[in-house]
């Protein structure tokens, strides 16, 4: 189909594409164009404004002369601790949330599927966390942990005599893994639900009749099957965990010492309360290199196994 | 038995995924002396005075003017991102356009942190004067919600007949007509969804809210934590969760009463993008 291009005029041969006429790539061209034009705008643009003033020294006085200095910036991230110490922070939690959500969506979907099969309302009811913004469900849980109005310490005081101080130093990250994790499993959950419904009723009675029991067939049959939706919830939810920003910032911002600044709120922190702008750009362009050189290798290695299953 | 065990599950799943909710529900309609004593669930004596002290507007705090501003970005982030995704996706499924540049680029912008855009669009707007204005969050809104249209929108083309544009070509028509006449009409469903799920995403965004927005154009999920410090001295818990609940309230509404098409919309994008 590469060979569709404006360029290639009547070279295509054979009845499978004879349907699509060259002659309107232009005017194709033209229907993409507005969408082009505002993403080189709104990201090609600010794009090339990281790129200038990552190897510039700049501050909010300098603004229009920015001054080159190479690779300056660059190497104070480098050198800059609390930077690997938010690396840290992003990786950390985008793994662990991203594999509790889906260990626990896929038990929800699997176990909970033969009530919401008849009763679609009750997805509704699980899928209710994703439609609160993150920045609130944040500010809800400082309530929900606070010390003296809070119900979770309260019920801990009342049945157990303890409780835990869940925003200090050595818990803030799990509580913060805990929040995220809750809010995110009725996405997995439903990515889950949608793919074990799509497996066809005829294998589920085929290896019954073979005699395979329920747990065996969940295990040899099932998560096979769905092992693809695994992997991309995975990603998704990895994603969304390493670039974490609001309700980690509502609810405990950076935290003791930058414990639990992520690489965003590391980057937020250094341009809005150190005005180094500097170091926020060139964090983000590394961030910005890093992210796009995963995803398009990502990318390059699924269109190639799609390519080896032709 | 093992239903019962399933309904227990249940049961247990929904309340820990929506405990934040419910335990701001249930605070919204505590008195302050009754927070001071009972912590717990259970309201005693439910009041609405948190909610008549949030829709009481002063000089400092306008509960309105937040719920206007989500609602004015959420529209225009929403409206334009499909207005812009609609004919490039015609491009990208028909014409095969960008299809290989244009389209991975778009969807990976999805999953990149969007911080990394943050602080150069900030230099932007203060040049273009947009800061603390509805019209600049909602262009930025427009590109959080640009990713998930267009796949949304793709799929959709790519699953309408080819026969139909063929059809209408040797009547005559050009592809802009056949965008407007007979793609549009066809896609309709695939275009609720998109405004549907692009409008929950823009309403509950916050990085860019907290950073292009001071006071004329805060949305709903910024302006809110404005009443946490609102009588100076200590958090007043009741009228913060009333404010927390008016903000979610939104958005929940328009997920449980659509959650159908955003279900399918979610996993469309996830597998499919």
């Amino acid at each position: 189909m590469a060979s569709l291009r404006p360029s290639g005029q009547q070279t295509q041969i054979g009845a499978m594409t004879i349907a699509r006429p060259q002659s309107n790539a232009p005017e194709f061209r033209l229907l993409a164009t507005p969408l082009v034009l505002f993403l080189l705008v709104f990201l090609g643009f600010p794009a090339l404004v990281n790129l200038v003033y990552s190897v510039s020294e700049v501050s909010f006085e300098t603004l229009r002369q920015p001054k080159f200095t190479g690779l300056a910036n660059f190497l104070s991230v480098w050198s800059d601790a609390a930077f690997w110490q938010a690396s840290w922070f992003s990786l950390r939690f985008g793994v662990l949330t991203a594999i509790l959500e889906c260990l626990l969506g896929l038990f929800l979907a699997i176990f909970l599927s033969p009530l919401i099969e008849r009763r679609s309302w009750l997805m509704a009811i699980l899928m209710l966390p994703l439609m609160v913004a993150p920045a609130l469900v944040g500010l809800m849980y400082r309530l929900v942990l606070h010390e003296f109005v809070g119900p979770v310490p309260y019920y801990l005081w009342t049945y157990f005599g303890a409780s835990v101080s869940f925003l200090g130093p050595g818990s803030a990250f799990w509580t913060l893994v805990v929040v995220e994790t809750l809010q995110w499993t009725p996405f997995t959950l439903l990515l889950f639900y949608m793919a074990y419904q799509a497996i066809p009723s005829e294998i589920a009675e085929a290896s019954a009749m073979d005699g395979a029991r329920s747990l065996q067939r969940l295990w040899f049959i099932e998560l096979p099957m769905m092992g693809p939706t695994i992997a991309a919830a995975l990603l998704i939810r990895f994603i969304d965990g390493f670039r974490v920003f609001d309700n980690v910032y509502v609810l405990t911002g950076s935290g003791p010492g930058g414990s639990t600044a992520s690489l965003s709120i590391y980057i937020y922190e250094a341009f809005f309360k150190q005005g180094a702008i500097g170091k926020a750009v060139a964090a983000s362009v590394v961030l910005f290199v890093a992210s796009f050189a995963v995803l398009y290798s990502l990318n390059a290695l699924a269109s190639r196994r799609k390519g080896a299953k032709r | 038995m093992i239903t019962a065990l399933r309904w227990f599950v249940f049961a247990v799943a929904a309340i820990a995924l929506n405990f934040p909710v419910l335990v701001t529900l249930s605070t919204s309609f505590k008195s302050a002396r009754e927070l001071s004593g009972n912590p717990g669930l259970w309201v005693q004596a439910p009041t609405f005075e948190n909610y008549r002290a949030v829709f009481e507007v002063s000089d400092r705090l306008n509960i309105f003017l937040y719920l206007f501003n989500s609602l004015t970005v959420a529209l225009m982030g929403t409206v334009l991102a499909v207005a812009l995704a609609l004919p490039a996706a015609y491009a990208i499924a028909r014409g095969r356009i960008g299809e290989r540049t244009l389209l991975p680029f778009i969807v990976n912008l999805r999953a990149v942190p969007l911080i990394i855009f943050a602080i150069p669009l900030y230099m932007m707007f203060q040049w273009l004067a947009l800061l603390d204005t509805r019209l600049g969050l909602g262009l930025i809104l427009t590109i959080v919600n640009l990713p998930l249209a267009l796949v949304i929108l793709v799929n959709a083309i790519r699953d309408l007949p080819a026969e139909l544009d063929e059809a209408a070509l040797m009547d005559g028509a050009n592809r802009t007509q056949i965008l407007i006449k007979v793609v549009t009409p066809l896609c309709r469903p695939a275009i609720v969804t998109s405004l549907i799920f692009g409008f929950i995403t823009a309403w509950n965004e916050f990085l860019f809210g907290l950073m292009l927005t001071t006071s004329k154009a805060v949305p709903v999920t910024v302006g809110a934590s404005f009443f946490f410090a609102a009588s100076g001295g200590g958090v007043q818990w009741g009228v913060a969760s009333a404010v927390m609940i008016v903000g979610a309230l939104p958005p929940m509404l328009l997920g449980l009463v659509m959650y159908r098409q955003i279900s399918g919309s979610m996993t469309a994008g996830a597998v499919k993008g």
